[in-house]
């Protein structure tokens, strides 16, 4: 027992950069969830018929697009914008490379997990903003994402959650981070404390993002 | 200054086509409160919608101070509405927004500077007598206190009009009475004209001047709330009428002059100082019939007394009716009562 512990203290420098890598990749693909897939929810809801600005073309491309993103597959996703990741990032291989694919699976699941936020207010909530005078664009930044505040958190604590996941699944075939560590040691070398040691990280850190976005949201939560 | 003309609102539903509201024309004039009443389904909530345009007309206009809302850009009917105050059933408060934050919240969107606002919303927190909840969010209020809150945020603008859609259908009878007192005061100090829509003929009676009934998209029936209290027209106004005035006759009553009928049954109804007067006294003196008061019911209706009697009359025939006649001739409602 002792001996195991020590041995893995000899990877503590292993572990400890894998763990900076997983969250630079989840980090930054967060934040393209939150630049792409917020402003695509909201023009997605936003669009439907009965809402603020209903336009049936704009709404059929948008919603499209959220569906087939979030029905393939990330694993194909991965292999199938390779060509896309070495344009922007010059290679297909490295934690860098690796925030391609994982910002692109995020951004339409956000943009559903937004849409869906929206669509829970209350319509006469916004009608007595309309009934105020509001422009469209005073309704989305002083209602729509106002209310809909705290399950935009919560989506993002979902969202962080699922690139936890998908990041290991990127380390896999290159990617870097815990999971790259956990199929290179754990799995191909057979060194099973480790691969149990990355497990425990991971899900210490899906627990930890959990904790957090739901006390953040609860802070922003009034509803009750 | 304000006045709807033609106005029709059709819906296409899955059903089949709705006409909510068919050719209604109206005249509301400046400073009143203004009540329609009508059965769930009359197209109240579509009629008050659009005026403001929250529904969009089929056709008709609505003309409100001399400017036709439909005729409007979209740009100018949002400043249109900054001048039509609205409150709500539900309230429709902002719930991320403490009380403060939500009456502030009108100015916001005028583009008023934020020292300015708060302070004017602080203002209107004390008039509505939420200053203790300034900071609370609409979690932490009642139902009354909500609706305090939107008639303070419908008021920030300084509205000429204030449209009330049902404001107090969801309101226990206390609230509800207290929210009613609220219009009234903010009508007397601000110089509004109210609409207000609701199904219950309490909320007429205790705070509108004018009143429509409304059904199936139209006007049946229009006049002042006395008028129509006295003198209700259409069956359905006098539904209304009986749920908040008795005018059945209890059944105590009905068996007596099943029982032993003499003579002739008559309802009596009398608006405002009338009921000072010694009528039946006089009847008596006068006519020698005998007149017993078989049941006797005295309300108020904003301060004027409105009342109810039925009387049973026995005496001669001629006599019986001379007295009605004179009853009739005092401007009192009679209305003779033959198959109780
Ligand atoms: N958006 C809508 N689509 C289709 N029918 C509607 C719509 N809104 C209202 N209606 C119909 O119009 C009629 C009047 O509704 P409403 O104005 O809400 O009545 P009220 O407020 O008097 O209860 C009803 O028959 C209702 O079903
Ligand atoms: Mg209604």
């Amino acid at each position: 027992m002792f001996e195991t512990i020590m041995g893995l203290s000899r990877y503590n420098n292993l572990m400890w950069s894998g763990f900076l890598e997983t969250m630079y990749m989840v980090g930054m693909a967060l934040l393209f969830a939150i630049i792409g897939g917020i402003p695509l929810g909201v023009m997605t809801t936003i669009t439907r018929p009965n809402h603020i600005l209903p336009n049936k073309f704009i709404n059929f491309i948008l919603d499209g697009i959220i569906n087939i993103g979030r029905s393939i597959p990330f694993i194909i996703l991965m292999v199938a914008v390779i060509p896309l990741t070495r344009l922007i990032v010059g290679t297909s291989i490295g934690t860098t490379a690796a925030i391609v694919p994982l910002s692109l699976a995020a951004i339409p699941f956000m943009g559903r997990i937004t849409d869906n936020a929206i669509l829970e207010i209350d319509q006469g909530v916004i009608e007595s903003a309309q009934s105020m005078g509001a422009s469209p664009f005073q309704l989305v930044f002083k209602v729509l994402l106002p209310e809909s505040l705290p399950a935009i958190i919560l989506g993002l604590t979902l969202t962080a959650i699922s690139l936890v996941s998908y990041s290991a699944m990127a380390g896999a075939v290159g990617g870097g981070g815990l999971g790259d560590i956990a199929i290179r040691y754990g799995y191909q070398r057979f060194q099973l404390a480790i691969m149990l040691e990355t497990i425990v990280i991971l899900v210490v850190v899906v627990q930890l993002i959990q904790y957090f976005g739901n006390k953040i949201a609860g802070l922003f939560d009034h509803r009750s | 200054m304000i006045k709807i003309n033609n106005l029709t609102k059709h819906y296409q539903a899955a059903q089949g086509k709705v006409e909510a509201i068919n050719g209604l024309n109206l005249e509301v004039n400046d400073g009143e409160i203004f009540g329609m009443i009508g059965p769930s389904g009359a197209g109240k909530s579509t009629l008050i919608r659009m005026l403001n345009l929250l529904e969009k007309p089929t056709s008709g206009s609505i003309t409100i101070n001399g400017t036709d809302l439909t005729a409007l850009s979209s740009q100018n009917l949002r400043a249109a509405r900054q001048k039509i105050g609205m409150i709500f059933q539900h309230f429709n408060l902002l719930s991320s927004r403490t009380v403060l934050e939500n009456v502030a919240f009108p100015l916001e969107i005028a583009g008023v500077r934020k020292k300015k606002r708060l302070k004017k919303a602080a203002d209107l927190i004390e008039l509505v007598g939420l200053a203790d909840r300034i900071d609370h969010y609409p979690s932490q209020l009642s139902g009354g206190q909500k609706q305090r809150v939107g008639i303070a945020r419908a008021l920030a603008n300084e509205p000429d009009l204030l449209l009330s859609d049902e404001a107090t259908s969801s309101l226990d009878p206390e609230s509800t009475r207290a929210i009613l007192e609220l219009l009234a005061r903010i009508r007397e100090k601000m110089n509004l004209t109210i609409i207000l829509i609701t199904h219950e003929m309490g909320v007429i009676k205790d705070i509108c001047d004018r009143v429509a009934v409304l059904e199936a998209g139209k006007i049946i029936e229009t006049g002042s709330v006395i008028e129509l209290f006295s003198r209700p027209k259409q069956s359905l106004t006098k539904k209304f009428i009986s749920s908040v005035i008795d005018f059945n006759i209890p059944s105590r009553v009905a068996k007596y002059m099943k029982a032993e009928k003499r003579g002739e049954l008559i309802r009596v109804s009398f608006v405002g100082e009338k009921s000072h007067d010694p009528y039946i006294s006089h009847l008596v003196k006068h006519y020698s019939v005998d007149a017993n008061i078989l049941y006797g019911n005295i309300d108020e209706i904003q301060g004027v007394p409105f009342g109810t009697l039925i009387l049973g009359l026995e005496g001669e025939l001629d006599k019986i009716e001379e007295s009605t006649a004179y009853l009739k001739s005092q401007g009192l409602a009679v209305e003779v009562l033959d198959n109780v």
